[in-house]
């Protein structure tokens, strides 16, 4: 699903984030992305969804090659990929259902396409409930789990997630990881950033590890 | 495409509901910026047709050395009539022009009593063909005139409509001038107007980019809300020239202006309003191009 090659990303000529690296991920696997704060886990999930180019090397997503990927062909490689961040990037002004819908409306869906598959994705979450609330008017935890929705209810073949947990307490946690597990289980490919390893200690599963932008561990899980 | 439609108008009706103060502030400049030019052409496009009435009444009089004896007058006449431009001749005897004189004076006609009567010019008065009253052929008769007449002096008004002309240049000039610089004005507030707007709703571009929506889907309400701005702007001008138009300027002008009876003040036509109303259109397209270009990028 995810191949690298040799890939190299430098913001400017002495910051290297990301260097050399080579790995594959598979259809529908699990993994965390681990290493210290600078460590390049970022920019590796950015290049993913061609927010950022790399500098030397080859990225192929669903066997599609998108090193050079063009302007207009970017949406595209985007419906296919949810995107999850420590800070949501919720759209305050907006209702929950809004907020979710707004993913759907970017991809040109039909409005009764659209509030059926909203309601089933905030219901997925546990926050069918919650429609017409704000953002601000929920809890941490909440947003993210609207986030997760949004991210989801494009069905996408991967999920990308960037320290999803980093403003959330424990059990909040757990209850986002249940999430992304659910949505594993059902064939999307998750990516999730951490630099908490007590999720990998709960839930296990392969663990690749950068450190200043080098490939430096790449784990399967411990049979229990 | 009907329903997409219909979400990208929701969508621009939003950006302008969210911020009306930026909107307005847009949508006023267009209209005073629209208003303004349109002016300038109804005031020149008025004083133009001023000009030409004026010189439509126009009448030629050549004042000549001497009078010609009587039984030249009829030739004389005859080949003036062959002009082609020339509708109608008539001579002026220096008997008549001293009668003319006096009816003129009215009661102070006793102040002529005694005066030769020779002391007056003989003339030719001629009238043209209106479809050569104008000021080239004016001058190619007069030139005619000149080679074939003993010609003392012509008489048409020349000077005084040249610089009336002079001065309808001019205005055009101040028109254009103003009027462009006025449009540049709009469209520099509107292309920030927008460029404000966006910046506002940077997350939303953010997180739409995010979600895979194309450039298109990004832009068109945007583009959508630059027009209607326009729209606004150029039916604002529209309603307020003609209700000045007809509330003061037209009232007024037509009975302190010394223009003929009949002359009527002219408005935009219905296509000139249509192109007023639809340059704002344009107007406000442009500015949201421009601001868009330079700030929505995936
Ligand atoms: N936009 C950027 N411009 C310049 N340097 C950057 C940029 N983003 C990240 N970096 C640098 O690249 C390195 C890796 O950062 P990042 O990918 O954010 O790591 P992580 O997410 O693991 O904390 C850091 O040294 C960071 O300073
Ligand atoms: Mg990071």
């Amino acid at each position: 699903m995810i191949q690298l090659y040799n890939v190299t990303k430098k913001y400017s000529s002495d910051s290297v984030a990301v260097k050399d690296l080579t790995l594959q991920i598979g259809k529908g696997d699990f993994v965390y992305i681990t290493g210290a704060s600078g460590a390049g886990k970022t920019t590796f999930l950015r290049m993913l969804y061609a927010a950022e180019k790399p500098t030397r090397g080859q990225i192929l997503i669903n066997k599609k090659n998108i090193t050079r990927i063009r302007g207009p062909q970017i949406p595209y490689l985007r419906r296919q990929i949810g995107v999850v961040f420590q800070d949501f990037k919720l759209l305050q002004s907006r209702t929950v259902y809004e907020n979710v819908a707004f993913a759907l409306e970017a991809q040109g869906k039909k409005r009764y396409e659209v509030s059926k598959k909203v309601y089933q994705a905030l219901k997925e979450v546990g926050l069918e409930h919650r429609l017409q609330r704000r953002p601000l008017e929920l809890s941490g935890g909440e947003q993210q789990r609207i986030a997760i929705a949004r991210a989801l209810v494009v069905d996408p073949l991967i999920l990308l997630a960037d320290e999803p947990s980093g403003n959330l307490d424990q059990d909040v946690t757990l209850e986002i990881m249940e999430l992304f597990k659910r949505a594993n289980a059902r064939g999307t490919t998750v990516l999730l950033a951490t630099h908490d390893h007590s999720l990998n200690q709960r839930f296990p599963r392969r663990v690749i590890t950068l450190d200043q932008g080098k490939l430096v561990g790449d784990q399967q899980p411990l049979q229990v | 495409m009907l329903e997409r439609m219909r979400y990208f108008i929701l969508r621009a009706l939003r950006n302008m509901r969210q911020w009306p103060f930026l909107c307005s502030a847009a949508v006023l400049t267009m209209a005073v910026a629209l208003a303004t030019v349109a002016t300038f052409f109804l005031v020149v496009v008025n004083v133009e047709q001023l000009s030409q009435r004026w010189t439509k009444e126009i009448q030629l009089i050549a004042y000549l050395q001497k009078a010609p004896s009587r039984q030249d007058i009829p030739a004389i006449l005859n080949d003036l009539k062959a002009y082609p431009e020339v509708d109608s001749v008539s001579y002026v005897s220096p008997d008549d022009a001293m009668n003319r004189f006096r009816q003129r004076l009215g009661d102070d006609a006793s102040l002529l009593e005694g005066l030769n009567s020779q002391l007056l010019p003989a003339s030719i008065e001629l009238n043209l063909r209106p479809e050569f009253r104008d000021q080239e052929h004016i001058s190619r008769i007069i030139e005619r005139l000149e080679n074939s007449l003993e010609v003392d002096d012509l008489r048409y008004g020349q000077k005084w409509l040249e610089r009336f002309n002079s001065f309808v240049n001019m205005l055009r000039f101040v028109g254009i001038v103003l009027g462009g610089f006025l449009l540049l004005a709009a469209l520099f507030i509107v292309s920030n107007t927008i460029k404000l707007t966006l910046y506002a709703r940077r997350d939303e571009l953010e997180i739409m980019a995010l979600v895979g929506a194309t450039m298109r889907f990004i832009k068109v309400p945007f583009l959508l809300e630059g027009a209607i701005q326009g729209l606004l702007g150029g039916l604002i001008s529209l309603v307020f020239l003609m209700l000045s138009f007809s509330l003061i300027i037209s009232r007024s002008l037509n009975s302190f202006w010394l223009t003929p009876n009949d002359f009527n003040l002219l408005f935009l036509s219905f296509n000139q309003q249509l192109i007023l109303v639809f340059s704002g259109v344009v107007l406000g397209l442009l500015g949201s191009l421009s601001s868009l270009r330079r700030f929505v990028r995936i």
